[in-house]
């Protein structure tokens, strides 16, 4: 399986520029999974990488070889897309066997491929059929055989599970993760959902505006991201990003109560705390008070959705079914352990200790 | 239990309106093609009888047989020429148009917008201001008197067609056009192998206006072909009516079968028509 690696990779439409100079490698066997928001670049990239769109600057290497002004099907990658792409007047049989043709392979390899790969993904009995008369899910799985079937250096998914129903994506999900341990493949994710990139991946690129923001572990880029527009992104309920100022004695929010764990000398910061560390507390050891404007009974987790007085908002994701009605106060304590702090630039500054020192 | 809706009178009249007057400008239309149809089986003293009959008493058969075995007027060999000229221009305008579309509609170029003005502004050249540089032209090469001053150009497409077309082929996903380039598949395989049979229904559809264009086609095979043997029948009918012209019922017979192979196309194709014409004809 192929490493890839992507070295000062810019892309132009026109005079905009929107991939902004990407150096990334990707492991032989790894799931890497790009992420951000709509129009950030992500499918851009992929496309770049299966040639689909040309580099205007930069390098893009695939198992070791330049390709960057190879055609897409002498890069050894294959792709599955979103609105899965079969071929709608070929049968599924011949969806899968279109691109081993086209390499030049003798009928019967042809054959011998498809119905391993048809056995594989348990689309057999599927071969004889046209993606019409298919469910969304057995066209993506037949999207996918088509991917497989040819044996690539890289697998190129972009948003391969957007189009699918809701439990149809889980059953999906566990498929290609089951598939990436299999094959042992080399694989890049484009998606925009979030518990996919954290559910999936090895290591996520997070992608904002055409620049890498973070490339990490869910966990890293989960629990330590590297600035704000990570925190704010990765995560759902979205990370509460308190404004603060930092003082000799510690994080200084602006409602009042110090916390402790780091000192400066008065310049503003940015406190990033998850939902889940917050808890309900007395009035008399809370940290920020607001009233419930909205309340999400989850069943085995409560989100509440407080305004506070300074007009800022706070999320708190509780567990168990909390029994609490709109209108109510709330007290809220913050758990410093897991927090993060970023400076005036947006940038992560690393939070020593985890002690609080009450005003 | 269901309840019939009651249209409101003044509803009802609407559309008592409506019908009469949709009757009426259909008679506009129909009436000719009646008095054509009628007029090809009555003699030329019925055709002119008057009070007028409406109906043909008794049906003239032998007008037809007068027809197809007149040595001034070789019908039969004017109809072979015909549907060979509009045969070859509707399948030739169906493949170099939709190569044309192809790359103005599903291949990103520099200065696709201002190619496929220019190709669009040619639908604003009258053919008469071109036609005596080309009649030139061809009649350097020696070619006049020959269908290939009418059906060589077609090899380059045509600018209504090609926009007609480039509609439809915009309309097809990108993906499916990046999934092929992935499979290795040349840009000329994709058009012919992966586009060309979504798009069967428009390419039908251009097939047919083609066919009827080309074959009431009268001005190009006037001027480029000069024996009767020749002629497609628009122009053979309308050297027989010029040379005689009191033979009022067999040139009626002539236009009556002139007519008749593009009403069955119309007929056949009715629905087929509509449906391209009202939706991309892709899902």
């Amino acid at each position: 399986m192929g490493m890839v690696q992507l070295s000062g990779v810019r892309k132009f439409y026109g005079a905009l520029e929107v991939i902004k100079g990407i150096d990334l490698t990707v492991e032989p066997g790894e799931l890497v999974v790009f992420v951000g928001p709509s129009g950030c670049g992500k499918s851009t990239l992929l496309r770049m990488i299966a040639g689909l769109e040309d580099v205007d600057y930069g390098r893009v290497e695939i198992a070791s070889k330049d390709v960057t002004e190879a055609p897409p099907a002498q890069r050894g990658v294959a792709m599955v897309f979103q609105n899965y792409a079969l071929y709608p007047h070929m049968t599924a049989y011949d969806n899968l066997a279109y691109g081993l043709r086209r390499a030049g392979l003798a009928r019967n390899a042809v054959d011998k491929r498809v119905q391993e790969t048809a056995a594989l993904l348990q689309i057999s009995d599927l071969l004889k059929r046209k993606p019409k008369a298919m469910s969304g899910g057995q066209r993506q799985r037949v999207a996918i055989g088509r991917a497989i079937v040819r044996k690539p250096e890289v697998f190129l998914f972009d948003e391969p599970l957007s189009n699918l129903d809701a439990a149809l994506r889980v059953e999906m999900r566990s498929q290609i993760a089951r598939l990436h341990q299999e094959l042992a493949a080399t694989m890049i994710f484009v998606t925009h959902d979030q518990v996919e990139a954290m559910t999936l991946a090895d290591r996520i690129v997070v992608l904002n505006a055409g620049r890498v923001e973070q490339i990490g572990t869910p966990r890293e880029v989960y629990h330590i991201p590297a600035n704000l527009f990570v925190a704010g992104f990765i995560g759902s309920p979205a990370m509460n990003l308190l404004p603060a100022t930092l003082g000799p004695s510690g994080v200084a929010l602006v409602s009042g109560p110090v916390l402790g764990g780091h000192s400066g000398t008065g310049e503003a910061v940015t406190l990033g705390v998850r939902p889940d560390r917050l808890t309900l507390t007395s009035p008399e050891s809370a940290h920020l008070s607001g009233e419930a404007k909205l309340i999400e009974h989850l069943g085995d987790e409560t989100i509440l959705h407080l305004a506070l007085a300074d007009g800022g908002a706070l999320t708190i994701k509780l567990a168990g079914d909390v029994a609490l009605t709109i209108g109510a106060r709330v007290h809220a304590r913050i758990d410093m352990v897991g927090a993060s702090l970023f400076g005036a630039d947006g940038r992560a500054m690393r939070l020593e200790g985890a002690r609080e020192t009450e005003a | 239990m269901s309840r019939q809706r009651k249209a409101t009178p003044s509803a009802r009249i609407g559309m008592l309106t409506y019908h009469a007057l949709m009757l009426a400008i259909s008679a506009v239309f129909l009436l000719p093609f009646y008095w054509m149809t009628i007029s090809a089986f009555k003699t030329n003293a019925e055709i002119f009888s008057n009070p007028v009959t409406w109906l043909p008493d008794p049906i003239r058969w032998e007008n037809m047989t007068s027809l197809l075995t007149r040595e001034d007027f070789p019908f039969v060999q004017q109809f072979v020429n015909s549907v060979f000229y509009a045969g070859t221009v509707a399948v030739l305008v169906c493949l170099s148009c939709s190569l044309a579309a192809y790359s103005f509609g599903c291949l990103r170029w520099r200065g696709r917008n201002l190619v496929f003005g220019l190709t669009v502004c040619a639908l604003l050249m009258p053919t008469i201001v071109t036609f005596l540089p080309i009649y030139l032209a061809w009649s350097k090469i020696g070619l006049t008197g020959t269908y290939w001053p009418l059906i060589t150009p077609f090899l380059f497409g045509d600018a209504f067609f090609i926009f007609m077309l480039r509609q439809f082929f915009m309309g097809v996903p990108r993906e499916l056009l990046d999934a092929a380039r992935l499979d290795g598949a040349s840009e000329f395989r994709i058009w012919w192998q992966i586009v060309m049979p979504q798009l069967r229904t428009p390419l039908i559809i251009v097939g047919l206006f083609a066919t009827v264009y080309t074959w009431n086609e009268f001005f190009l095979p006037l001027i480029y072909l000069q024996d009767r043997e020749a002629f497609p029948l628009s122009v053979g009918l309308f050297t027989f009516q010029s040379q005689r012209a009191v033979e009022w019922s067999v040139s009626m017979m002539g236009a009556f079968l002139t007519a008749l192979p593009m009403v069955a196309l119309f007929l056949l194709t009715q629905r087929l028509f509509q449906r391209g014409l009202s939706s991309t004809g892709l899902k």
